[in-house]
């Protein structure tokens, strides 16, 4: 398939997914930080500054009050990552992609943006933002039920998948690192049980739908520790870190001719096989937080070899003339 | 429902004095083949019609079938495209002739394309001067001496047609470079089944839907020799050209990449498009960019819409392009005067369809007719497309009409003059429900593989404004689903299906079960007794 096309395809997967899981932690955090007491141990205690930076949204002057964090990460146009920034970038890429996604996504997509548009976004903020997370929701949930559906299982779909799972697995990632920032002791070790982030554990758990998943999987309370080990290793929740991984796996098999010299299907291979490895030799609940990062930065590197081998123009002619 | 809604089509429908109507011959009666539709509609009532108005909004909106237009009000976006609820009908012998008449043209336009590259006998005759050839805009050195396979150049064509106040049909000009608009037919159609199926009760319409399977095939028989499978591609200038719809559309409907210039690259005298799998060839390109854009090497140096070196690969015979480079010669308004005598050199028939009166501006006499009557004339530059720089004499002010001779004077052979035309009318929705007048062109399009095929009926476009008579979408037109009737229209052999409707659904079969249940009743019984 044309490297233009499978381009506009895996970001336009990218954009939703993201503004999905922007509405998602936003909607779960901003709850729960209105239920948190400051002397409940249970209570949420989030820095809203650290929200901005973790979602390369920029900084703002001073402290970060919630309601500007809340109204620049969904409604505003210039941030480019705010979620009617991806709606809208996702409406435009879909465009050009009218002849390759089934017409029912396509429409799904432009009632999107239209309706998402023609709301009363502000006012709706300040009446209390939830109903406009699980319009985001709900539409993508639509977007995504729609592609199960009417996309063929081919290329094209296979890139659409490789760039929503890509960017669900950095989203989850940039999630843990908001809800369980790593937390030196005064001794300079990491203290990760402390109890003060437990709420923020069970409140991302449920603004990614994960909670009866967990409970009925996990033999564990929905402490930070468990829940941050099950939001990256469990192979059988779909939003899951090694989920993602490996639906990206599955995606890059499928449009790949020659897998044993490619650059991003060995890397994922090899992230399949660390996470692997990291969930089986090291039970011990401190090691989790550490390894957000490194596990983020790899994914980052997939990314620009996804970039490098198939949406950049190659000079090599195509061993198969016809797709 | 508002009271004495129910009868408003029919009696307050009055046809414009001075037009051909082309559903009406008087107010209140209906033409024959009209009859049903009438009905249909006067049935319908104002309310529904409206309601269906509403709907078809909603639709063409969710769908994204919109377009940007100019309005008095400044430019809008996504527009829904304006579709009338009415359809127009033409009867199966009115379109026989129609089609007969645009076939002949096409073919005497292909040959003229294909003799101005190579043997120029039509020149050497002193039927058409040499001078007006070579001074083109559109006429392309380029394509001299090229043969494209089956001697086809004017793969896709489309001559916009009107109907004067007789009700004769006249071409008003031919565009055999990108004709747009063929996908409305098709949306048109789909939508008028969806809003308003109870319309076509008692009509035998020709579908149009086969379209993309005709040009498939012919952009499969224009691909060089040797291909099992040709590569066809349609080539867009990009999403932001006003016609991206058609081009998506196209490219979905026949199953083909769409491509842009970023897309598509030569190297060693072939051409390939950039996909995931690295460089695949392709065979056949269906464009829908102007020559002087295709390739910076040959054409515009400053063009960013197009491939380095394309020219090579299509002179060399390693890729076909539909329509083929230099079609254009054909399709200008200075040539188009010459049409009919083409139609009797090249094919020894009487032209079926007749020209506008037409003046040619470069010659003197014509040029000192024209310029007096200007304020009745319709004045077009011969190189352009889609209604740029028309000039309408009637609708001119006395210091635009000055402007507009000296525009003629400063360069008389870029211009030509054509008798306004009073524009047919076909009744038309108006956003209340009701119905008036509105006037209409057809723009019916061909196709040329192995023969040339003419889709049923065509777009027509309606200009929604009263009295208005410029159809153009971007300034303020709609469009119409044409109906072509069948031939044995209310045939009743053709209304029983043949023969071919397969045996009824069966019901579910119980006999087996029943059994069991009235066991297992007995079984209960027994139990309790």
């Amino acid at each position: 398939m044309l490297a233009r096309i499978a381009h506009d395809l895996y970001w336009l997967g990218r954009h939703l997914v993201r503004a999905e899981h922007t509405a998602r932690m936003l909607d779960g955090l901003f709850h729960a930080d209105l239920q948190g007491r400051p002397d409940d141990p249970a209570s949420v205690t989030l820095s809203w500054e650290s929200l901005l930076v973790i979602m390369g949204a920029g900084e703002v002057d001073g402290p970060a009050r919630r309601d500007d964090v809340v109204r620049l990460l969904t409604t505003d146009v210039d941030n480019p990552v705010s979620i009617v920034s991806c709606v809208n970038a996702a409406r435009e890429g879909a465009r050009t992609l009218r002849d390759t996604i089934s017409a029912e996504m396509w429409e799904s997509v432009n009632t999107f943006e239209l309706q998402l548009a023609h709301r009363d976004l502000h006012a709706g903020l300040r009446a209390g933002p939830y109903s406009i997370y699980s319009f985001v929701k709900e539409r993508s949930a639509l977007f995504w039920g729609l592609t199960g559906r009417t996309m063929q299982k081919d290329d094209a779909r296979a890139f659409l998948q490789a760039g929503g799972r890509l960017e669900a697995a950095d989203m989850v990632l940039r999630m843990l690192r908001v809800a369980l920032p790593p937390n030196p002791s005064p001794d300079g070790q990491e203290t990760p049980e402390t109890p003060r982030r437990d709420g923020n554990a069970l409140a991302l758990l449920r603004a990614v739908g994960g909670f009866q998943a967990f409970m009925r999987s996990a033999a564990a309370p929905p402490n930070a520790a468990p829940v941050a080990r099950f939001m990256l290793y469990e192979r059988e929740f779909p939003d899951s870190v090694a989920a993602s991984v490996m639906s990206l796996d599955d995606a890059l098999e499928r449009v790949e001719a020659e897998a044993q010299d490619s650059p991003p299907v060995l890397r994922v291979r090899r992230m399949l096989a660390d996470l692997d490895f990291r969930a089986r030799v090291a039970p011990e609940p401190e090691s989790v937080i550490p390894a957000l990062r490194p596990i983020q930065q790899e994914l980052e590197r997939l990314d620009r070899d996804i970039h490098d081998r198939y949406f950049h123009p190659s000079a090599v002619v195509a061993q198969t003339v016809t797709e | 429902m508002s009271t004495g809604a129910e009868h408003v089509t029919e009696s307050d429908y009055a046809p414009a004095p001075g037009f051909f109507d082309e559903l009406f011959e008087a107010p209140g009666r209906p033409r024959a083949p009209a009859s049903g539709l009438v009905g249909s509609l006067t049935r319908l009532g104002r309310d529904r019609l409206r309601s269906a108005g509403e709907r078809r909004d909603a639709i063409f909106v969710q769908q994204g079938i919109t377009f940007d237009a100019s309005t008095p009000e400044g430019p809008t976006r996504d527009r829904p495209f304006p579709l009338d609820l009415v359809p127009r009908i033409l009867p199966a012998d009115e379109w026989r002739t129609i089609k007969r008449g645009l076939a002949q043209r096409v073919r005497a336009l292909n040959y003229f394309v294909e003799d101005v590259y190579h043997g120029q006998e039509i020149v050497r005759e002193g039927i058409v001067p040499w001078q007006l050839v070579l001074t083109r805009s559109n006429f392309e050195r380029a394509a001299h001496g090229i043969r494209p396979p089956g001697g086809v150049w004017c793969h896709v064509s489309g001559c916009d047609l009107v109907r004067d106040a007789d009700g004769r049909w006249k071409v008003l000009e031919d565009n055999v470079r990108t004709p747009s608009g063929i996908s409305y037919v098709l949306e048109n159609r789909i939508a008028m089944s969806r809003l308003l199926p109870e319309l076509f009760a008692g009509y035998n319409v020709r579908p149009v839907s086969n379209y993309p399977a005709l040009l498939l095939n012919a952009l499969q028989a224009a691909a060089p020799a040797g291909g099992e499978n040709p590569v066809v591609v349609v080539w867009t200038p990009g999403a932001a050209n006003s016609a991206y719809f058609e081009h998506a559309f196209l490219a979905r409907q026949m199953g083909v990449e769409l491509v842009e210039a970023s897309d598509l690259v030569v190297r060693d005298g072939l051409c390939y498009m950039r996909t995931t799998r690295g460089l695949a060839q392709v065979d056949s390109i269906y464009r829908r960019i102007d020559d002087a854009f295709m390739d910076p090497l040959e054409f515009r140096p400053d063009s960013l819409l197009g491939v380095p070196g394309l020219m090579g690969v299509y002179r060399a015979g390693n890729v076909a392009i539909a329509n083929a480079v230099g079609t254009g010669v054909a399709d200008d308004k200075a040539i188009y005067h010459y049409v009919p005598e083409m139609i009797r050199f090249y094919i020894g028939e009487q032209p079926i369809l007749d020209n506008l009166p037409t003046w040619l501006l470069a010659d003197p006499e014509q040029r000192a007719y024209a310029l007096e009557h200007m304020h009745e004339l319709v004045v077009k530059p011969t190189g352009e497309s889609g209604g740029k720089g028309v000039f309408i004499g009637p609708h001119a002010t006395e210091e635009q009409l000055d402007d507009q001779r000296t525009l003629v004077e400063q360069a008389p052979e870029r211009w030509i003059a054509q008798q306004t035309v009073a524009l047919s009318t076909v009744p038309t929705a108006l956003p209340d429900g009701s119905l008036a007048p509105r006037h209409v062109d057809l723009r019916p399009f061909a196709i040329y593989g192995d023969e040339i095929k003419i889709i049923p009926g065509g777009l027509t476009r309606v200009a929604l404004r009263e009295g208005s008579m410029i159809v153009n979408s971007s300034q303020g037109g709609g469009s119409k689903d044409t109906w072509v009737l069948a031939d044995g229209q209310g045939d009743a052999a053709l209304a029983d299906g043949g023969g071919l409707a397969p045996p009824a659904l069966p019901g579910m079969r119980q006999a087996g079960w029943r059994g069991q249940e009235q066991q297992q009743q007995q079984q209960q019984q027994q139990g309790r007794g």
